[in-house]
């Protein structure tokens, strides 16, 4: 009897403390951010590094260019000019060869050093003798290890003197250093930290220029310093006191690696997180709707398209391509799968790069890609595969496509796969179709332009990989020339118009199907203030948000 | 005026119970009907047995009963509608298609899935099953061996492999899931075997000069069919979620096919707004392994040989 009256006492026991428990984790957290604390949700899981000589990635570049500083930076007001970062002033010679740019005086580091000219020539040089995936925007100039250290060097303690190989648009030159690759480190503290190596065949220095030790550390002079970056976790950024531009409102930014659309939206609503940044149009919406929540967009220079393989006979024939131009249902797409997320865009330069050309000539048109179909012998239609990466919103456009396309009895087959195995696919040429991104290295109209363009050997040993080689298109000779000699036209409208008639021709005749611009979303607390979305990836800027 | 008694002639039930049938036939049918007798009487079972039927029914009719396309949507006007909408009784999906017809559609997939890997995997473990249990000796030792091999790996990871290794497709996952559901049934076949192999019949059977080949397929295999039927379709449910969980993992079924589990997979972007994408194919996916596991429970109690004759 005793025994039973104290099983019954103690399972009422459990039972209190189970029923208990389950409330805790039921009540809503009312987690609030740190007031001097910026709070941000995103897929941070293709960082590889925070070293700015070697990071080729969106992320690191957005923290990159939070934290380092550059000769010039691009002008947020009117991105097709550009404004001076550490440089207060710059000339170039007459003959369009050398490049002389005025440090701003008084400037230092996070670490309390002084930036000096002696400091960019040794950035430059570690970029190029590292030799890392963003070496080429520096290497273009004609920059090589073995004469870096006198094409880029500090001509006084102010004075940086840069010389390039051809007389290129100026304009190009400064873009392109406004990429992350162009951040000045501090010599001082990356001459502490670096490591021997021995010589090789393909590494012929003796030091690895603080390669290692950059891949977690920090030293530069931007905003914010880098304090600690944990893969597929977290990235911590600090005010920097030393900043000689205005300081950062806030003390801290805080990057969450959140990878799930759902999962962001319901930290932000929790008020967990201060902004989301991968939201989904579903989700978006959810978002704006909401009154504590606030919403930004910008378009980026990023283009999503698919394109055809020329090896394949039948997508070889330009009816062909011009059909599946026509089989694509544009305002559908736009009107759901990427609505607030993208824009319909069918011309290779972003909106907001210079030359842009905004012309949408193309509909879904059964009866006319039918017409052209006949035309090429292919009445009947054909069999062809898709190479498709297993994320959204590209799987929702491949299986919109899949079902156009069957209205002209083209029957595509979906191969999908990760990131990795498609993109090895693609740049092996053995695709049929591949369907991706593409975001601009720099923010020069060049940097499409020569992809989309410039194939000299279309031979599978080429070696410029350029989007047009990936696909086996033969570029006409005239293209490519066209958009080389816009490269080095120096005046700014001459230039942007040359791209735009470019454009045209590739509009009208290429194997590449461009479908919209991305427009980055992000939603954020209302109690924020001053955060926005810049208009490239390395452009969100955080040292201007603050909280109410 | 001998009174010669006739034998009341019999009612068919009567003549199907009898103790002494007059012929093989008789004795089968006899058989038979005891077992509907037992599984019959289990109102669950029955359940189970009508909800595979139901989905038998739906696959073969499929192209009547849906009353949309199942691969080609309303993208622009008819995106996320909710269940009871216009036309669309279940919703419509983010391609904007119909997911009732959809799901009828699937249910191919799903019984094409269960009928392949079942005419796969059973004989194969049948097979190494009987000729481990019967051989005994090294052969035993090494066919025991590799079926511990596959049993070392959780079943859905092994799938997972090997689709990774072929290729993500519908076919793929099938080969992928019958390679890795033989191990059991190969283990109850030998545990069968083993309980049959000293037993008269069959030393009657080798002294009438019958080879190995002939006692294993004709006397052995027998004996162990019932209770590997049963095992198959309780397994059945594993079978269905397996399948799911490729497609879910997008290695089943590719786009645009209507499999359940990618149907879930595509659905749970939408689960916070739109629940009933994800919902809808779930609670298909649901009902239909608990059909399968009623029928496999009602089976198991029905050819339970030592039920038998009760």
């Amino acid at each position: 009897m005793m025994m039973h009256s104290l099983n019954k006492h103690a399972r009422m026991l459990t039972a209190g403390a189970a029923l208990s428990l389950l409330l805790m984790a039921g009540a809503p957290a009312f987690a609030e951010t740190p007031a001097d604390t910026l709070v941000e949700g995103w897929a941070i899981d293709d960082i590889i590094t925070m070293d700015p000589g070697e990071a080729f990635e969106l992320s690191t570049a957005e923290v990159t260019a939070n934290t380092y500083s550059y000769l010039v930076r691009l002008d947020l007001n009117d991105t097709s000019k550009v404004v001076g970062d550490l440089a207060e002033s710059w000339t170039v010679s007459d003959d369009g060869l050398t490049y002389t740019f005025k440090l701003k005086p008084g400037l230092k580091f996070a670490s309390g050093n002084p930036v000096t000219a002696e400091d960019v020539a040794y950035s430059f040089e570690r970029v190029v003798k590292l030799d890392k995936s963003p070496a080429f925007i520096l290497t273009q100039f004609g920059l090589t290890g073995d004469n870096v250290t006198e094409k880029a060097k500090a001509a006084d303690e102010t004075t940086f003197v840069f010389t390039v190989d051809k007389a290129y648009a100026p304009s190009f030159v400064l873009n392109c250093l406004t990429a992350t690759v162009g951040s000045v480190v501090d010599k001082k503290v990356v001459l502490e930290h670096v490591k021997a190596v021995t010589p090789s065949e393909e590494y012929k220095y003796d030091n690895d220029f603080g390669n290692e030790w950059l891949k977690t550390g920090y030293a530069g002079s931007g905003a914010f310093t880098m304090r600690e970056w944990r893969a597929n976790e977290v990235v911590v950024m600090e005010r920097n006191d030393n900043y000689y531009g205005e300081k950062a409102p806030l003390a801290r930014v805080i990057y969450r690696h959140m990878k799930e659309s759902s999962g962001q939206r319901l930290a932000l609503e929790a008020g967990d997180i201060d902004v989301a940044r991968n939201l989904e149009p579903g989700d978006f919406d959810a978002v704006a709707k909401n009154g504590d929540l606030k919403t930004t967009s910008a378009p980026k220079g990023t283009l999503y398209y698919f394109s055809l393989n020329q090896k394949n006979q039948n997508l070889a024939k330009p009816e062909v391509a011009e059909a599946f131009k026509y089989l694509v249902d544009y305002d559908a797409i736009g009107s759901t799968l990427i609505k607030g997320i993208g824009e319909i865009h069918q011309t290779f330069l972003p909106k907001g790069v210079l030359g842009e050309l905004d012309e949408n000539p193309y509909k879904l048109d059964v009866a006319k890609a039918k017409e052209l179909l006949a035309k090429a012998g292919l009445a009947d239609g054909f069999s062809v595969t898709m190479d498709v990466r297993n994320t959204q919103p590209i799987t929702g456009i491949a299986e919109s496509i899949q079902q156009t396309l069957a209205q002209a009895n083209i029957k595509m087959e979906i191969i999908p796969g990760d990131g990795k195995q498609t993109l090895t696919k693609y740049r092996a040429r053995t695709h049929d179709i591949y369907i991706g991104q593409w975001g601009q290295d720099y923010f020069d109209p060049n940097s499409n332009a020569e992809t989309f363009t410039v194939n000299p050997d279309n031979s599978d040993e080429g070696k410029v990989k350029t989007l047009a080689w990936r696909n086996a298109w033969d570029v006409p000779k005239e293209w490519t020339e066209q958009s080389k000699a816009a490269l080095l036209e120096k005046d700014a409208a001459k230039r942007a118009e040359m791209y735009k008639d470019l454009q045209k021709k590739v509009l009208a005749n290429s194997p590449f199907v461009i479908i919209f611009q991305q427009t980055e979303v992000a939603g954020y607390r209302g109690n924020l203030k001053g955060f926005k979305l810049g208009p490239s990836f390395d452009t969100n800027y955080v040292f201007n948000v603050s909280k109410e | 005026m001998s009174e010669i008694s006739q034998p009341a002639p019999m009612s068919r039930r009567e003549w199907l119970m009898s103790d002494r049938p007059q012929s093989r036939l008789q004795a089968r049918l006899g058989r038979a009907y005891m077992t509907w007798r037992r599984f019959s009487a289990n109102r669950l079972a029955v359940a189970g047995l009508g909800i595979i039927l139901l989905l038998i029914l739906v696959a073969v009719f499929a192209d009547a009963l849906a009353p949309h396309s199942p691969v080609v949507g309303n993208l622009a006007g008819a995106r996320l509608l909710p269940p009871g909408s216009e036309g669309y009784l279940l919703g419509t999906d983010d391609q904007g298609r119909d997911i009732l017809s959809r799901l009828l559609h699937g249910s191919r997939l799903t019984l094409l899935v269960i009928v392949l890997v079942a005419i796969i995997a059973a004989p194969i473990g049948l097979l190494v099953g009987a000729v481990s249990g019967y051989a005994g000796g090294w052969v035993d030792a090494v066919l025991m061996r590799i079926t511990d091999i596959f049993f070392a790996f959780p079943k859905l990871v092994l799938a997972l492999a090997f689709v990774a290794a072929m290729g993500p497709g519908i076919q793929n996952a099938i080969i992928a899931i019958a390679i890795t559901s033989w191990p059991p049934y190969a283990r109850i076949a030998r545990a069968e075997t083993l309980t049959v192999r000293n037993s008269d019949y069959i030393a009657a059977v080798r002294l009438m000069g019958a080879s190995p080949f002939r006692i294993v397929l004709r006397h052995v295999m027998p004996m162990c069919v019932s209770s590997l039927i049963v095992r198959v379709t309780l397994d059945m449910a594993g079978i269905i979620l397996t399948a799911a969980g490729l497609g879910f993992l997008g290695l089943g079924a590719q786009p645009p096919l209507p499999e359940w589990g990618a149907m879930i997979a595509a659905g749970r972007r939408f689960i916070l707004d739109q629940w009933w994408v994800a919902t809808m194919p779930g609670i298909a996916i649901l009902v239909v392994s608990l059909g399968f596991n009623l029928l496999g429970d009602g089976l198991r109690d029905a050819l339970d040989p030592r039920e038998s004759g009760k």
